[in-house]
């Protein structure tokens, strides 16, 4: 379809460039290209605009594939929202300050260290930009609030209402939030559909990664829950989700049962969560979980540097879940031999959840 | 004039955690009442809802339903929202 009937005369991307292409330009462009774009996919489809619009540098460079020689230290920076909505917020511990007293805002610098360490020294990349970006977060973000989230340029957690959630700084959590950076900065995943899925799915590969290199737990002894103990006391559950049992995380008088399917059978199509994104991730969400269990150890290691790696080379922000499975069969066959045991395990694993590879 | 606010959408992926409130601003202190109807007026919210917006992974959706004479609903995005809307979402 062509967008020359209501585009800018000025416009030098009007009339040639399709709507999904926008949506990557908007995605990845630079911040003025990035806006073109933006502005014709409004006049476009006004709305449309809202899921497409992520910023996000392009690839070039790969900065995620080389490792960074500069790599050193994480440069935290927190705030506290004092319960209101702007943002950053009043800062209370930049990098090297001591404890602040307040306990949401010194976990939040203790987990974003993690972070940084599981990117920084298991995949060469330096902060979520990989260029060393500053890692701004804010606390106690607004009131009752529950919910955490990725704002393109910063992570924000609410305390929770203390009926449904109680916290959201858990380090699989926080580590989920801050996937989202580094997606974004390695090209991105469109925040709807399957692609959306992937984006959400990949969030929390690395989010439980985080945990269980901290806690040096291998595939056997982690738990694979994505937020577990943020539920409050009254909730009949044991997390958010869970990467092992996609579906058994909660089910309860309130929040009714864990929607997350494990299997392409179980896809739910939806409009509702931009398309489901938190409910689909389940299927790769487990065929991560598979594959790691097939190979044993610790799965930040091969399993998670074939997750980094798919996500720099993939190069495509609306994949279906079939491209991202066979980017990673790709990499895996990089990293570890075409035909490897590694990757015939990893061919099980996405079949099993009903993947065609 | 009613407000119906109800949010959904987030890192949970939880119809149910989000909330859910209806407002009559003339049950309320008059200068929050003058706040609100500023605030959520039709024109007021067409004018957000026009702005296009990044998407915020795990970010909140707000669907705002006002009546007067007539009902209008304007979904809109959390990034959307001016802090100080969202602080008075909060106050309420």
């Amino acid at each position: 379809m062509c967008l020359c009937l209501h585009a800018s005369h000025h416009n030098p991307l009007h009339c040639i460039v399709p709507p999904y292409m926008l949506r990557v330009i908007a995605l990845r462009g630079d911040p003025e290209t990035a806006a073109m774009a933006r502005m014709l996919l409004a006049e476009d489809e006004a709305m449309r605009a809202e899921r497409a619009a992520h910023a996000s540098p392009p690839p070039e460079g790969a900065p995620g594939l080389l490792p960074d020689p500069d790599i050193c230290c994480p440069d935290r920076r927190i705030h506290d929202g004092e319960g209101r909505a702007a943002l950053p917020g009043r800062l209370v511990r930049p990098e090297g300050a001591p404890p602040t007293g307040i306990a949401d805002a010194d976990l939040a610098y203790d987990a974003s260290g993690h972070v940084f360490a599981l990117f920084a020294e298991e995949y060469g990349r330096n902060s979520l930009d990989g260029r060393g970006m500053p890692l701004v977060a804010t606390v106690r973000h607004r009131q009752n609030y529950n919910n955490a989230f990725w704002n393109g340029e910063q992570m924000a957690y609410g305390t929770g209402d203390g009926k449904i959630f109680r916290t959201f700084l858990d380090l699989s959590v926080i580590g989920h939030e801050m996937a989202h950076g580094v997606i974004q900065h390695s090209g991105g995943l469109i925040y709807e559909n399957q692609s959306g899925a992937l984006n959400e799915h990949v969030a929390d590969v690395f989010g439980a990664l985080s945990e269980q290199r901290v806690l040096r737990q291998s595939v056997h002894e982690a738990d694979w829950l994505i937020g577990r103990g943020i539920l409050a006391p009254g909730i009949d559950g044991r997390a958010l989700r869970s990467m092992k049992a996609p579906g058994t995380a909660y089910a309860d008088d309130l929040l009714g049962r864990d929607p997350q399917p494990w299997h392409m059978d179980g896809f739910n199509t939806t409009t509702d969560d931009n398309g489901g994104v938190h409910i689909n991730s389940g299927i790769p969400n487990h065929a991560f979980y598979l594959f790691c269990a097939y190979l044993g150890g610790p799965s930040w290691h091969l399993p998670g540097r074939i997750w980094y790696r798919a996500l720099q080379e993939l190069n495509n922000p609306m994949a279906s879940f079939t491209d991202w499975a066979d980017q990673t069969l790709r990499t895996a066959s990089t990293l570890a031999g075409q035909g490897s045991h590694e990757q015939q395990m990893l061919r099980r694993a996405w079949t099993l959840v009903g993947i065609r590879v | 004039m009613e407000i119906e606010i109800s949010a959904a959408g987030g890192f949970a992926g939880i119809a149910a955690a989000g909330m859910h409130k209806r407002i009559d601003p003339d049950a309320l202190a008059p200068p929050l009442a003058r706040q609100l109807r500023e605030a959520f007026a039709p024109d007021a919210l067409a004018r957000i809802a026009a702005a296009p917006c990044r998407t915020c992974p795990d970010g909140l959706s707000y669907r705002i339903t006002v009546t007067e004479t007539e009902t209008r609903s304007f979904t809109l995005r959390e990034g959307q929202l001016p802090p100080e809307m969202l602080d008075l979402i909060d106050r309420l």
